[in-house]
């Protein structure tokens, strides 16, 4: 960086005004952190109100060689969102306008700064839906679901970030703050090089988002839920592969093992009649069809084995008798075992993102929990297994020197048991700055090292001073 | 109710995974120019006031704008009792500048 913190920070004030620059110190501090319990301290934030804006900025980083990172709601979980060395967040929480809603073409034009349930809760009085549905959705925003490729829960229908963004506006790390349109308002579309999908998940190391053109989808006419318990994993297996034989793509399939269930059962005083391995389905179905689909779920999941068994024929009866209960209990009942378990009240809680082929959930749960013998912590697995995305969790204290060690070392063990199983490091949260290593031994495991070296080649090609959310990713 | 003293107040904050589902609810963030108008941001200056940080008028602004109207507190996973915090943290700041800020 050229010129001295003071200068730069009255630089920033001259180049957007005032009102769109903030350096107290302690303000800067709530956008140099994330959940995952990285922080560090930015030396201002800006919050650019148009793309002229970001592109002046972008032009004056890279005359000052100015470090720059691009900043959503801060809810990732990877490091991708902490400024590592000095230099401005940018955050795009001012850019939250939802310019054009169109039915007919099946696109939203959105700000970066967009919340993904506010969109969705505009695009419900038409009666469509943007699909992808972080857990943190509530406060997560588009630009930071684009950049971090975010999934959720209805992946496993709708795949992630990278399946329903059709066009972005971009600004360029370079001397000019380069605006460019890149992708289509058209599903269809065909433009050399696929430039959307590259920037999908890159984390804000490319390119800054400015706008994006978003596909949307209407909203299911109908979903049939069920919430099941079975005594043993390989009969969870067995429901997967039944519901999926039968030509039926779930809405949404959730998984939380028994102990898991038990312990956060037990941590959010949720009764559980008879605790076992939770199986949570959706499947969205015609209206006309749903006593059929009913019957059908119901039956394909008792003969699988599920001890007990619940079915709603909608999402609002689902909601009222607590399907999701347990589910949504994970989080919280993490922070609360956390607590307990590290007997301090500062804990973090790592939440792993590995998946695995759904076909091969056994032997990732045995292997999570041989781990967690091994390792001594204390684990909660849950996830995603229709796209056989998992995220166990561990809890602990960041100040005990042994405890971090130990999560340390689980964390790589964990990785690497999803490469043994056919999968991947990182399914929805991305790489930031934790899973470098990982990203590293995953194209090692592929026999193709060489793939960082384009990755890190691409980064020169649009970030050549290398000023844009330097150290995450590659 | 008598407020809580600093270390009761860490103890409190120190829950906060900065998960941020708290924001979604806030009815003073949507009005506020930074994260400091909500309750994310509050429960962190009230930590920073807590452990002696600087009550600047950003901060003052942040923790003063609160309506402790506990919307947040529903929708945070750690229990965390926001409008708790930042009572504790005004009588903080009258205890500290015996006087009071507006």
């Amino acid at each position: 960086m050229s010129g001295n913190p003071g200068r730069i920070v009255d630089g920033l004030k001259s180049l957007l005004g005032r009102d769109r620059v903030v350096d107290d110190e302690a303000v800067v501090r709530l956008y140099s952190r994330e959940p995952s319990g990285l922080e560090s301290q930015a030396l201002a934030v800006v919050f650019p109100e148009t793309v002229r804006d970001v592109s002046r900025l972008a032009r004056y980083a890279y005359s000052r060689d100015l470090k720059l990172y691009p900043q959503g709601s801060s809810t990732s979980l990877s490091g991708s969102s902490v400024p590592l060395e000095e230099g401005v967040v940018v955050s795009f929480e001012r850019m939250n306008q939802v310019s054009e809603v169109s039915v007919v073409d099946s696109i939203a034009v959105v700000g970066p700064g967009v919340r993904i349930d506010e969109l969705n809760l505009m695009l419900a009085e038409k009666g469509y839906m943007f699909p992808v549905d972080p857990a943190s959705a509530a406060v997560a925003t588009v630009g930071g679901a684009i950049n971090s490729g975010a999934g959720g829960m209805r992946s496993a229908k709708y795949g992630t970030m990278r399946d329903w963004v059709l066009g972005l506006q971009l600004v360029l790390p370079d001397e000019h703050g380069t605006v460019l349109r890149v992708g289509c308002r058209t599903l269809k579309c065909r433009q050399g090089y696929d430039l959307v999908r590259l920037i999908v998940g890159s984390e804000g190391t490319l390119a800054m988002v400015t706008e994006a053109i978003l596909r949307i989808t209407p909203l299911p006419e109908q979903v049939v839920v069920a919430l099941a318990f079975y005594p043993e994993l390989r009969n969870v297996a067995e429901a997967v592969v039944a519901v999926k034989e039968q030509s039926v793509q779930p809405y949404l399939m959730e998984f939380m093992d028994r102990k898991t269930v038990e312990a956060a059962a037990k941590a959010m005083n949720i009764p559980v009649e008879t605790p076992g391995h939770m199986l949570l389905v959706g499947v969205d179905v015609n209206r006309e069809a749903t006593g059929r689909f009913v019957e059908w779920l119901g039956k394909t999941l008792r003969a699988t084995g599920a001890v007990k068994l619940h079915v709603a024929d909608t999402l609002r009866e689902a909601e009222d008798k607590g399907f999701f209960t347990l589910r949504r209990s994970l989080f919280p009942a993490q922070i609360k075992l956390a607590r307990e378990a590290a007997g301090s009240r500062r804990v973090l809680v790592y939440i792993e993102d590995i998946a695995v082929p759904p076909s091969r959930l056994v032997d990732a749960v045995e292997g999570l929990r041989s781990l967690e013998d091994k390792y001594g912590l204390p684990t909660m697995i849950g996830g995603h297994v229709g796209d056989g995305n998992l995220h166990p969790a561990v809890g602990f204290d960041p100040h005990n020197e042994d405890q971090a060690r130990r999560v340390e070392e689980w964390f790589e063990e964990v990785m690497e048991l999803a490469l043994k199983l056919g999968g991947t490091i990182s399914s929805e949260h991305g790489i930031g700055t934790l899973k470098r290593s990982g990203l590293r031994r995953e194209f090692e495991h592929l026999g193709s090292a060489k793939a960082l070296e384009l990755m890190r080649g691409l980064k020169r090609l649009f970030d050549p001073k290398g000023i844009l959310n330097p150290g995450k990713v590659v | 109710m008598a407020a809580w003293g600093r270390s009761r107040l860490l103890e409190e904050a120190g829950k906060c995974a900065y998960c941020g589902f708290c924001e979604a609810v806030c009815p003073t963030l949507p009005y506020g120019r930074h994260r400091g108008y909500g309750p994310r941001g509050r429960v962190l200056l009230t930590a920073h006031l807590a452990r002696g940080g600087k009550a600047s008028p950003e901060v003052l602004s942040s923790i003063y704008t609160c309506l402790t109207c506990a919307a947040c507190t529903l929708k945070c996973p750690a229990g965390i009792d926001i409008p708790a915090l930042v009572r504790a943290a005004r009588s903080l700041l009258v205890a500290v500048h015996e006087k009071t800020i507006i």
